[in-house]
């Protein structure tokens, strides 16, 4: 045994790189910094687009909610045609704390600015955001406001509509709010990307029935 | 007689072969733990998503039936208060990618029987209550039993 050799393999020289030893590390480290730069830059553009999409749902939501709310809270609405395709809605209601007073609030599109107005003021003066990226833009398609049975891709409920009476026509609305979000190719090889989403509420205007109402308005 | 002892671990400083290994371990690891966090995150969004869809179909399908009842119902048709329940109406809920239609998630709407509710201190019916039903299923969720929302609701006829 005395005359056993140690004798040790170790992974390092003390000398330093060869030549191919650094060219091979440096075309490694490029072709790794290669796929984690387009990994990082693909998840980017997904994070961005995902952000988007989420500030126009709330919006989407937002606005077809408190529309739906006053709608059902209204005794008298007037429907008009807007600019492209949407609707100006002109809701009469009730003032909740003086008696015999009517509010009236004026829905309608600024297509130009991307946004619906009451009175002329924005439901949210955050959207759309005030500074999108490069090639972003928020677009309203549809604005509508449609008696039950008209514009909708439901066959069953076109038909059933043919059999309802008039007060029920009269009084049950479809609103829709369509927007859309463009986010248009900047660099070359990239291409134009864009998502729409519908909202959508119906409401019964209970209000229009109501024998209270008819007194109220005659 | 020669004996050969190989040593993973060197003595020099810098970074041995172990500790490489080891390093890209926990690299890899925390990495899978981050993206797995991110798109999980994700997936609860886009659930939240069709979530409030379900909500504003629910509320819709209430407002039509409530609209029913108090103008236009024909309180002797037996069929039409007894809901659908058994044959409920599919509703588009979320087309997650507008290029294809296969990964669109479709929900099942219903509404419970209709039933008449009379006080004992008052004459005749005082309104009728029913519930509606929207049902689905999220996507790669193939065990676990399908999402639910109820509405209850309640209407006067506008005769009363």
């Amino acid at each position: 045994m005395n005359n056993m050799k140690t004798q040790k393999i170790i992974f390092k020289r003390d000398e330093g790189w060869t030549l191919v030893e650094a060219v091979l590390t440096i075309v490694v480290m490029a072709i790794m910094m290669l796929g984690l730069t387009i990994v990082l830059m693909a998840f980017r553009e997904h994070l961005d687009r995902s952000w988007s999409v989420r500030v126009m749902d709330q919006y989407g939501n937002d606005v077809i909610e408190q529309l739906s709310h006053q709608l059902r809270n209204a005794v008298d609405v007037e429907v008009r045609r807007g600019r492209g395709n949407t609707h100006k809605i002109d809701i009469k209601f009730l003032d909740p704390y003086v008696h015999d007073k009517y509010n009236y609030e004026y829905w309608e599109v600024d297509t130009r600015a991307g946004k619906v107005m009451i009175n002329n003021r924005p439901v949210d003066i955050f959207y759309p955001p005030s500074s999108p990226g490069r090639g972003e833009s928020f677009e309203i398609v549809q604005f509508t406001m449609t008696p039950y049975g008209q514009l909708t891709p439901n066959r069953r409920e076109r038909t059933d509509s043919y059999r309802r009476n008039e007060n029920f026509l009269n009084a049950t609305y479809d609103v829709r709010l369509k927007l859309r979000y463009n986010r248009n190719a900047i660099n070359p090889g990239e291409r134009n990307w864009s998502y729409e989403r519908e909202y959508s509420n119906r409401v019964y205007m209970r209000n229009m029935n109501l024998v209270v109402k008819k007194g109220i308005l005659d | 007689m020669t004996m050969k002892v190989i040593t993973w671990r060197q003595d020099e400083g810098s970074v041995d072969l172990m500790q490489l290994f080891v390093g890209l371990l926990i690299i890899s690891i925390a990495s899978i733990g981050t993206f797995q966090s991110l798109f999980y995150g994700y997936d609860q969004l886009d659930f939240n998503m069709r979530y409030r869809s379900a909500v504003s179909i629910a509320r819709s399908y209430v407002e039509y039936w409530q609209g029913r009842i108090h103008t236009d119902i024909d309180f002797k048709d037996r069929p039409v208060f007894s809901g659908n329940q058994g044959d409920p109406e599919v509703f588009l809920l979320d087309e997650r990618d507008p290029t294809t239609t296969y990964d669109d998630v479709y929900c099942e709407v219903a509404y419970s029987p209709i039933i008449a509710v009379d006080h004992e201190t008052t004459e005749g019916t005082d309104f009728y209550k029913f519930s509606v039903i929207v049902l689905w299923s999220e996507p790669n969720d193939y065990n676990g039993a399908p999402h639910q929302i109820v509405f209850s609701a309640a209407m006067v006829p506008a005769g009363l």
